[in-house]
């Protein structure tokens, strides 16, 4: 992507913030990806200022930079409700750590964007707000969970949005939605900050249209955080998978594809021979156990991730109760959607002792044989391509999709998460007027040959952006054109 | 039917550390509520957990401490349950792999070693505190997040005061270790205890948890009620209910909080949000730096390095501070046992009058050990040592410095008291010709004079030696204490009271004795041995503590009746120990006799040679004061009328008692020696009190169980038991054996101090019926015979050396440590 078509997110801050927030509610009503827009917040003497290590504005590729942030991410003085009626009215007192270093690294929280409550759902339906909407045809969803970050992506609200990856929730949207979708290598970039849903699994992820940006971002958000101990340092660049790319898998078998999705990705294969890499097919043994094992130790997880918010300490509870017991019990019963209650039922359920064998530990011994498969892959193959989702973005409602089949349709993206390897969206071109995504994964710390590899697809197959929203709102904005 | 009752404990210990465990917040006690959160300990949305490495080194510490396997990978899970107070409604603990594993503590209980083994430790975070406030409930997030480890014993306990007993240990151990301060009236030391009681040989019972148990008292009594219960339950023929209880301290009872039903199902799983900590070779290196000696190990070795006595050993290693500072006062030059003396003594005193601790009082080991030089030197005196320890509290200066200062330093120059000796003795003609014509009275007298003309600086020995020498005399005190040695014989052949007069006169003209000793004659009463009172003893103990405290005669003699020689001689020398040279005499047949006189002259010769300490003459023999039997009535054989039973179990002459009742009155005048002696009124009232609450009883076939009941509800407190052979005594299901008082006894804080009718060491190792006593709370005295015990206990509640007596525990501490 040539650097002039982003230069004029720059300066749109400094010199016309206020039309900038105009807009983007005017663009937003009818995605519907913000639940929280403010430009000025993080740049008025009343907000927080950048820290001092911040690049003087104009200074570094993300200086200046709009960012919006999944509101499951905590951004100080911005809500923090994770499309929640639970945490609705809840500010954020903190930075997450990823947040913090884009912030050093010169970008101005803008928003707060619209997912599925909790991050669990594929649609970004599960909402207190409401859904999001695709904006390359808004009677389709925009995917879920990071449904707003992609949305206001691909939309021209926002360069670059963070969202958060538990299962494909920034990888499925970005497909959905024609952009980039980086899930990282599990704890390269910091979960402090990040509401948690399935601890293990989950990672923040970046969505922009452009692959420098997403690039620029990882490398300023990554690092070793004392808040998470969790989080890796990226190895020295010697120590890393090299970035060229040469032999590629393509995932064989059954996939269930709809016609468009199976469409780019034939056009990938061709691309990828067209562009002389050594090209094979693989099958997955574990393909079948995949899902169980994913919802097993999800729903675990999140019972007990969950079970902090009971009105006492933040959030919404009742006016009055007989006892604190009531008071959790109502808070709880008024305060989760249907999708969360019932993952959190089923994630207490399969914990409970005397069945720990029968599904979590099982669901982990699962894990353990996916990795060793995948690692198994990747000692021969530099990558392993295979689609984000079997379908392309779908009709709101259950018209297309059941709930049920939605959850099945995770099987691609919950691979990378299982095994804690990075996982790169690529957009595959544009198909009977919807975009369609292909996924990219390597091993681990493999983000730049992953990058490498959406380059050379980008020749063949550049990003487009949707019919309704040809023009970023930077250049919508008369006084904003930088270059 | 047999019962056997199984404890095992369940201890969390706060960890000292500065911080709380996964986050930055200070890890403090007593703070205004919720100033100590933050995002991560108040568990708000996106806050992550980060491991603690201080405290994860010291629960190593303790694992380590308790001979632990210690686990190479630590690894943490998520403990879920709903409660307000619980920030993020789980807990982060350890389940499947604690970090310590497979441990034991050893323990010494009523002579009984045992080795209870922990079952593991796993570290923890605590949770908030929810305060009921009318109609509101309150949260303080303070304590949330504040590192917590667990301790889990097997179930390898018996009886609540074992339980006790372990606790306190353990509170010893983490003190040392400096990982916790161990109050548990505060909290950071806490233990909930699962009991079980079954028929002996049948294994476990059911388990009942106990809760709430919010002190060491309350451990004991709350474990105690429980095992009582349950064998109430089991003896009625009932089953017991699994569940568990809370401990009502309000009422002594504890009370059904929930049935096993409904209990918790945590759903632990692994926490993701922490990698396990692995334990490399620095870890493992800085966990062994931070290990040091033990407080049981300490106590040992200063017992066999110092010299010192197991009661001595055992006060200065409960504190680690005390322990340290003890051997700093050594290496800077102290005598061991005059440093463990002062600092259990008049160290302790000040401590407590002034509120500070030792570490943090003006008192330096380095300023002690130079207050014992001096002292040893002969450079002050008793008196003045304490008056300079006091002033070093009060100035904050070096002892030398405050005696320099003050003018105290004591006069050790035989020359120079000379001079003044000899100045007194030119004015004091009148006495001094009284003297010469062999009435002794004015001797103290002169004494007085001269401490008075130095201002109390002269060395009342060397006093006492150069007025001596200047006077050719050695000064005995003889006094007559009842008994036959005084006494006469009717002509109807009754031997009835009398005095010692006509025998001191015989010692006067004995050509056996050397010249020059002169016998100041005291006349306690005319009585016969059988007859003495708590007041006679009050009158006694009066009469030689003003000996011990003045220093005007160099050994004492104390003619008394062989009735209860056994008994006064205990008990003087569990008061006064090595203090001065004090023997008992006494005789079979009456004054006039060559018996009486021969016993009187060989304890005058005792007397003289100037070892301190309690000891008995008859005839040619000399005994120990302690564990003397009166075994035979011999007219002839005197050799054969007293033995000393377990000669190998009589403790060495030790500090005496006696010093826990100095200055008691309150009198600090240091040029008046003895000035601040209590009275006789108030001896023996503090010893008829005592006398009111002891029993000394006989176990025999047939004894009734009833009228020990009786005994006890007639306001018998201590009882000395004497059992058979090595502690045994029936313990059926008889109204004619020990057990319904025992039981009953157990219930109304009696407490038994067990002895033997036979030369035996009772220990309870031997009979199933002695592990029945034991368990009943019956406190074993080893090798003392039934006369030592009771005098022990006299001697203990007459000086308040357990305080006021009114805790039967701190009582049975001090009996045990003789």
């Amino acid at each position: 992507m040539s650097a002039s078509k982003t230069t004029g997110w720059h300066h749109l801050l400094e010199t016309s913030a206020d039309d900038y927030a105009e807009a983007l509610r005017a663009r937003d009503a009818a995605i519907n990806g913000f639940l929280e827009i403010d430009t000025d917040r993080r740049r008025t003497p009343g907000g927080v200022s950048p820290p001092d290590d911040a690049p003087p504005d104009g200074a570094g590729p993300l200086a200046g930079l709009p960012l919006a942030v999944k509101d499951n991410i905590a951004v100080r003085a911005f809500q923090l409700s994770c499309a929640s009626r639970i945490l609705a009215n809840h500010v954020a007192p903190y930075d997450a750590t990823v947040v913090a270093r884009l912030v050093a690294a010169g970008m101005v929280p803008v928003g707060k964007t619209n997912l599925d409550e909790f991050g669990m759902g594929s649609a970004t339906e599960h909402s207190i707000a409401g859904p999001t909407n695709n904006p390359w045809d808004t009677d389709r969803v925009a995917g879920g969970s990071s449904g707003g970050s992609a949305a206001a992506v691909a939309s021209g609200m926002v360069p670059l949005a963070l969202g958060t990856d538990t299962g494909g929730s920034v990888r499925q949207p970005a497909a959905f939605c024609g952009i980039y979708g980086l899930k990282p290598t599990y704890g390269t970039l910091s979960r402090y900050g990040l509401v948690a849903y399935a601890s293990s699994l989950e990672v923040a992820g970046l969505l922009s249209r452009e692959l420098g940006m997403v690039r620029a971002a990882y490398e300023a958000a990554s690092g070793v955080d004392s808040m998470d101990q969790t989080s890796v340092g990226l190895p020295d660049a010697q120590a890393r998978p090299a970035a060229a790319v040469q032999r590629v898998a393509f995932l064989g078998g059954e996939l269930g594809l709809d016609e468009r999705t199976a469409q780019a990705y034939r056009r990938m294969r061709e691309v990828a021979v067209g562009a002389g890499l050594t090209v094979e097919e693989v099958e997955l043994a574990t393909a079948d156990a995949m899902m169980p094992a994913y919802y097993t130790i999800a729903a675990a997880e999140a019972s007990a991730n969950l079970a902090r918010f009971n009105g006492v300490r933040y959030g919404e509870r009742p006016i009055f109760a007989e006892n604190p017991e009531a008071l959790v019990r109502h808070a709880r019963t008024e305060g989760f959607g249907a999708e969360v209650k019932l993952r959190v039922l089923l994630g207490t359920y399969v914990l409970r002792s005397g069945f720990q064998e029968q599904y979590y530990q099982r669901a982990q011994r699962v894990r353990t044989a996916i990795r060793r498969e995948l690692a198994s892959v990747f000692a021969n193959h530099d990558l392993l391509i295979l689609p984000v989702y079997p379908t392309v973005a779908f009709r709101h409602g259950e018209t297309d999709l059941t709930a049920f089949q939605q959850k099945l349709a995770d099987r691609f993206t919950t691979l990378a998460n299982l095994t804690a390897l990075p996982a790169l969206s690529v957009p595959a071109g544009v198909y009977d007027g919807l975009p369609v995504g292909i996924q990219a994964m390597g091993p681990a710390f493999s983000e730049e040959r992953l990058m490498r590899f959406a380059e050379l697809v980008a020749a063949e197959l550049p990003p487009e952006r949707p019919p309704a929203y040809g023009v970023p709102l930077c250049d919508e904005i008369g006084s904003g054109g930088g270059a | 039917m047999s019962y056997r009752s199984y404890v095992g404990l369940e201890i969390h210990i706060q960890l000292a550390t500065r911080t709380k465990v996964f986050c930055g917040c200070r890890a403090a006690f007593g703070d205004e509520p919720n100033t100590n959160i933050c995002p991560v300990c108040t568990g708000y949305p996106g806050a992550l957990p980060a491991l603690n490495e201080e405290a994860i080194r010291k629960s190593y510490v303790v694992a380590r401490a308790l001979n632990c396997l210690l686990s190479p990978l630590c690894e943490f899970e998520r403990k879920n349950y709903f409660y307000p107070d619980l920030p993020k409604n789980y807990q982060i603990s350890q389940f499947a792999s604690p970090l310590g594993r497979d441990g034991f503590l050893d323990l010494e209980f009523r002579k009984r070693r045992k080795r209870v083994r922990i079952r593991e430790c796993h570290l923890e975070e605590d949770a908030g505190k929810m305060i009921h406030a009318g109609d509101q409930s309150l949260l303080d997030f303070n304590r949330a997040g504040t590192p917590l480890l667990e301790i889990v014993t097997e179930p390898d306990l018996e009886i609540g005061e074992e339980a006790e007993h372990l606790l306190q240990e353990f509170r010893r151990i983490v003190r040392h270790l400096g990982v916790c301060d161990g109050n548990m009236e505060e909290g950071s030391l806490r233990c909930d205890a699962n009991v079980s009681v079954n028929v002996d040989g049948a294994g476990l019972g059911t388990k009942v948890e106990i809760k709430n148990m919010n002190s060491f008292r309350f451990v004991r009594k709350a474990l105690d009620y429980e095992i009582d219960r349950q064998q109430d339950i089991l003896e009625r023929g009932g089953t017991i209910v699994q569940e568990t209880r809370l401990w009502n301290e309000n009422r002594d009872v504890s009370e059904s909080m929930r049935v096993k039903e409904s209990s918790n199902d945590y759903r632990y799983f692994p926490e993701p949000d922490l990698p396990p900590f692995r334990t490399d070779d620095a870890f493992l290196a800085s966990v062994e730096a931070s290990l040091v000696e033990l407080p049981a190990e300490r106590t040992a070795r200063f017992v066999s390095q110092y010299g010192l006595q197991a009661a001595q050993a055992q006060f200065l290693c409960e504190e680690r501070g005390i322990a340290d500072f003890f051997e700093a006062a050594v290496a800077a030059g102290a005598q061991p046992s005059d440093a463990a003396v002062w600092l259990m003594g008049d160290v302790q005193k000040l401590l407590n009058r002034t509120g500070a601790t030792l570490t943090e009082s003006p008192l330096t080991p380095e300023r002690l050990a130079k207050l014992l030089v001096l002292l040893g030197s002969g450079r002050i005196h008793g008196k003045l040592a304490k008056q300079t320890l006091e002033a070093v509290f009060t100035d904050d200066k070096d002892p030398d410095h405050i005696i320099a200062e003050r003018g105290w330093e004591q006069i050790t120059d035989p020359g120079a008291i000379g001079k003044i000796v000899d100045a007194v003795l030119a004015e004091q003609h009148e006495a001094v010709a009284q003297i010469r014509g062999g009435d002794d009275r004015p001797h103290g007298y002169l004494v007085g004079q001269v401490m008075r003309a130095t201002s109390g600086r002269a060395d009342p020995r060397l006093v006492q030696q150069v007025l001596g020498e200047r006077l050719s005399l050695q000064f005995i005190q003889v006094l007559s204490f009842g008994g036959a040695i005084s006494g006469t014989r009717r002509d109807d052949g009754v031997v009835v009271p009398g005095s010692l007069e006509s025998l001191t006169r015989s010692l006067r003209d004995d050509p056996a004795l050397p010249a020059g000793i002169r016998y100041d004659e005291l006349d306690l009463g005319g009585f016969l041995s059988e007859e003495v009172t708590p007041r006679d003893w009050a009158l006694l103990i009066r009469a030689i503590a003003r000996h011990v405290a003045v220093g005007d005669t160099s050994g004492i003699v104390i003619a008394t009746g062989t009735d209860t020689l056994s008994y006064t001689a205990a008990l003087l020398s569990w008061l006064f120990g090595a203090s001065l040279p004090i023997v008992l005499t006494a005789s079979a047949t009456t004054g006039d006799t060559a018996e009486s006189r021969d016993n009187l002259r060989h304890a005058v010769q005792a007397a003289m040679n100037r070892t301190p300490g309690v000891t008995v003459v008859f005839g040619s023999r000399r005994y120990p004061a302690v564990n003397l039997k009166f075994e035979r009535v011999t007219g002839e054989s005197a050799e054969t009328a007293f033995r000393t039973w377990n000669p190998g179990g009589v403790p060495e002459p030790g500090v005496g008692l006696w010093t826990n009742l100095q200055g008691a009155t309150g009198s600090r005048e240091p040029s008046q020696p003895g000035a601040d002696l209590p009275d006789v009124e108030m001896l023996t009232e503090r010893l008829e009190g005592a006398a009111r609450r002891i029993f000394v009883a006989k176990v025999f076939p047939g004894m009734p169980a009833g009228a020990l009941i009786a005994l006890i509800d007639a306001g018998i407190r201590y009882f000395v038991l004497e059992l058979y052979d090595t502690g045994t005594a029936s313990v059926r299901e008889t109204p004619f054996s020990l057990r319904h008082a025992l039981e009953y006894a157990h219930q109304h804080d009696v407490t038994f101090f067990c002895t033997s009718q036979q030369e035996a060491d009772v220990d309870f190792s031997t009979y199933v019926t002695s592990h029945d006593l034991w368990r009943g709370g019956a406190i074993p005295m080893g090798k003392l015979t039934t006369e030592s015990v009771y005098a022990r206990l006299l001697a203990i509640l007459l000086t308040g050396a357990a305080g006021d007596g009114s805790d039967p525990k701190a009582v049975a501490r001090m009996m045990e440590s003789g």
